[in-house]
């Protein structure tokens, strides 16, 4: 001790930083990273490496050569990019569209508009969305599980939600919820399965990562608006558990919705954002074009965020 | 189910290493500096000069207006000087300066251990006293004793709460005398409750802390003054909060720049209180404290409570403890949390020093700055439901308007953002310096 160090109060900080938020969302992803890959085989582990090693080298690039400022690539945001950016494509997608896919999430999504903190809406989304628009034979190749474990004959079909949208609810008569829950899904590697996404959930929760408030309220809202109208007319309508489980909500609410960047501060405006989100989903997929709308759901709540954060204030004290 | 305050908070580590190290008595120093600006508000005018002979307990400087205090020699001797003296922030202060010589108490102070359970009728009398023996709030702010226990005309105190949250971290100095004088804080209570006029009295204890919440309580049982309790509560900083303490234990809410008495509350610490005890019943002035000598870096039989009294050297006091850790970066007087960092270990000990808090360079160095994320972490810890990831940028930005609308002014600058912030934005150093800005500029509008 020669000298002593002279700053302001507080003098003890917290040991979480910005960097073990970030990884504890990679974490709390792993579940369902190792579901997918034993399941669809090489070709899902070829999305995921290809997804989150182009998203880390065009981050790293970006920030290097192009802003020439500090790298960023340290923070682990842009691996949870690659991750998500993964889990939302069919596990047949070419390499090169998934390349596509993270240029679009981190250096139009991010990078344009400042990097992380910056950008108003999700970039794994937007580069899946640009991807849907873009390839939509690719993007909809939904190949049943076929991978390292299980036994199933290679087979292109309809996600369980497309079925439902081509044929009816007749269509899916006989679809196992239990498939559903553990991991049988067609559809994107990440909807594969809901036990694995929420045991995430759970991580994420117990960490103090997130808050509660965006999910369940995203959940809530599906279920009672499908309820209402399954209850109606149950030859219609789809019911709650099915919405629930499909379509890639439970990914989208638990890792999307939540993301701090791009959703309210405030716990109120993260209900309100919530049931946006929850409301948009099932317009689309009872009432519009697309079999799903998890992912236009949650890019339209994001470009309300800034309004919500204006809208919606903690509850201050002594000011009642 | 354990009440707690309302809103915001963390959960820091307690660290609370030398809460089982019995109160030791300081040896006097050959020489002490007392500082006339040891409490809130105008410094005392100093009324010895170089050469007068002192005894301990012997006023030597006065208050300078109604927000001020007295300050007693702590020890017998020789005025060696009056004049400037840096504190431990490094600010020249008038320090009137002792050789020691003996120790020769002055007249009228009661130096014996019997108890006191008999209190006086008169709270003129009384209040007299507290001021006379120059008592301040030692919760930190050093506001003095009986400005608050005169409540204004009109106002009327429905609670008063005794503070024994010591809810920052390391510090173990209340948690002591709780446990030492848990009957002399029942009887101070007893006191200040009388002159409040019989309002009921709650001495809030944090969970943690169950040999205080037992000690405290036997103390209440035998000394069987009415309306005297203890309420556990809920472990959360900044329990000890004026505001978040008031919040607690009554569920009442102060107003936006209004006082506690505003809501019937008068909140003194538990250290007050066993100076009002000492100050009415032995006629004792305030000129000791118990402060705590605590950090990681520090083996156990370094770890130490010390009785001090006002003016020893801070260095002096690091000597008999043991001198500095080698590991030290930073040394706080004070918690981690509002403490200050000791920019002179020759500055000296005044009346609310409460620790000597050695920090490693791990600990206390901050990362270096980035994005903010907007996690909302800042503002789900902000006791006060600010949004201090907000007001940040308005300060950055210096947008006076914007800051007043979003409460900037009712900051109590506890440090649950900073401590939160995953980013390292240095979001109280920020907010602070708004805060003097926009309390200025309505502080000048009111006075038109």
């Amino acid at each position: 001790m020669d000298k002593l160090l002279v700053s302001p109060s507080p003098h003890l900080h917290t040991k979480t930083s910005t960097k073990s938020l970030m990884r504890d969302v990679v974490i709390a992803l792993l579940p369902a990273v190792v579901v997918s890959v034993l399941f669809y085989g090489w070709s899902e582990l070829l999305v995921l490496g290809v997804s989150v090693a182009s998203c880390v080298l065009l981050e790293y690039l970006i920030t290097k050569y192009l802003l020439k400022g500090t790298c960023t690539v340290g923070d682990w945001s842009a691996v949870i990019t690659g991750v998500l950016l993964a889990l939302n494509l069919p596990a047949t997608t070419p390499w090169w569209v998934v390349f596509i896919g993270a240029v679009v999430a981190i250096g139009v999504a991010k990078m344009t508009f400042g990097g992380l903190g910056q950008n108003l809406f999700n970039p794994a989304i937007v580069g899946r969305v640009f991807l849907l628009i873009s390839f939509p034979t690719y993007m909809t190749d939904w190949t049943k599980p076929q991978g390292f474990i299980g036994n199933f004959d290679a087979y292109t079909g309809a996600t369980p939600l497309g079925i439902a949208k081509e044929g009816g609810v007749a269509a899916i008569e006989g679809l196992d919820y239990m498939d559903m829950l553990f991991m049988n899904i067609g559809g994107s590697a990440g909807e594969l399965s809901a036990i694995a996404l929420l045991a995430g959930f759970v991580y994420l929760l117990a960490r103090k990562v997130i808050r509660p408030y965006i999910t369940v309220s995203i959940w809530v809202t599906v279920a009672v608006f499908s309820g209402i109208f399954w209850a109606i007319n149950p030859a219609e309508y789809t019911d709650p558990i099915f919405n629930l489980l499909t379509g890639g909500l439970l990914l989208g609410s638990i890792f999307m919705a939540t993301d701090y960047v791009t959703s309210p501060m405030s716990n109120w405006g993260g209900v309100v954002f919530g049931v946006g989100i929850g409301l948009i989903t099932m317009l689309i997929r009872y009432f519009g074009a697309y079999p799903e709308g998890v992912s236009f759901a949650i890019l339209i709540m994001n470009s309300v965020v800034p309004l919500l954060n204006k809208w919606f204030h903690a509850k201050k004290y002594g000011r009642a | 189910m354990m009440k707690t305050f309302s809103i915001g908070g963390i959960h820091p580590s307690d660290s609370k290493i030398s809460k089982d190290c019995k109160i030791e008595v300081l040896p006097v120093p050959s020489k002490v500096f007392i500082s006339v600006a040891q409490h809130l508000g105008a410094p005392a005018t100093p009324i010895v000069k170089a050469g007068d002979q002192v005894k301990v307990g012997q006023v030597i400087a006065e208050p300078a207006g109604f927000i001020s205090a007295y300050v007693h020699s702590s020890v017998s001797g020789t005025v060696k000087s009056v004049g400037p003296r840096k504190d431990l922030a490094g600010n020249n202060v008038t320090h009137i300066e002792i050789d020691v010589e003996g120790d020769e108490w002055a007249e009228g102070i009661d130096l014996s251990d019997t108890l006191v359970t008999e209190i006086p009728s008169d709270n003129k009398a009384i209040l007299e006293k507290i001021k006379m023996n120059g008592v301040v709030g030692l919760g930190g702010a050093t506001f003095p004793a009986h400005v608050k226990l005169c409540p204004p005309p009109g106002k009327k105190a429905d609670c008063l709460i005794l503070n024994g949250a010591e809810c920052e971290p390391y510090l173990t100095s209340d948690y002591r005398i709780m446990l030492e004088r848990s009957k002399e804080i029942v009887i101070g209570a007893a006191i200040m409750k009388q002159v409040l006029g019989g309002c009921p009295a709650v001495i809030g204890i944090e969970e943690n802390k169950p040999e205080a919440i037992k000690a405290m309580s036997a103390a209440v049982a035998e000394l069987g003054y009415p309306g005297i309790s203890v309420m556990t509560l809920k472990k959360k900083y900044p329990q000890g909060g004026e505001k978040q303490l008031i919040d607690a234990v009554m569920g009442r809410q102060v107003k936006s720049m209004g006082l506690p008495i505003d809501v019937g509350a008068v909140v003194q610490n538990v250290a007050t209180s066993l100076a009002v005890y000492e100050a009415v019943q032995k006629n004792m002035p305030l000129i000791t404290n118990v402060l705590t000598v605590t950090g990681d870096c520090l083996p156990m039989d370094k770890q130490h409570n010390y009785k001090f009294r006002i003016g020893m050297p801070l260095s002096y006091i690091a000597e008999v403890a043991g001198g500095v850790p080698e590991a030290a970066a930073k040394i706080i007087s004070g918690g981690p949390m509002m403490g200050k960092a000791i920019a002179n270990m020759d500055a000296t000990t005044v009346k609310g020093s409460s620790s000597l808090l050695y920090l490693t360079a791990e600990q206390t160095v901050r990362g270096v700055e980035s994005a903010c994320i907007r996690c909302g972490k800042c503002a789900e810890a902000c006791p006060m439901g600010l949004e201090p990831f907000l007001l940040q940028k308005y300060a950055r930005n210096g947008m006076m308007d914007e800051l007043e609308e979003n409460a900037v002014q009712d900051c109590i600058e506890c440090g649950c953002c900073l401590y939160s912030c995953p980013a390292n934005i240095p979001l109280l150093d920020i907010i602070r310096l708004a805060k003097g800005d926009v309390i200025r500029i309505i502080r000048g509008r009111s006075a038109k």
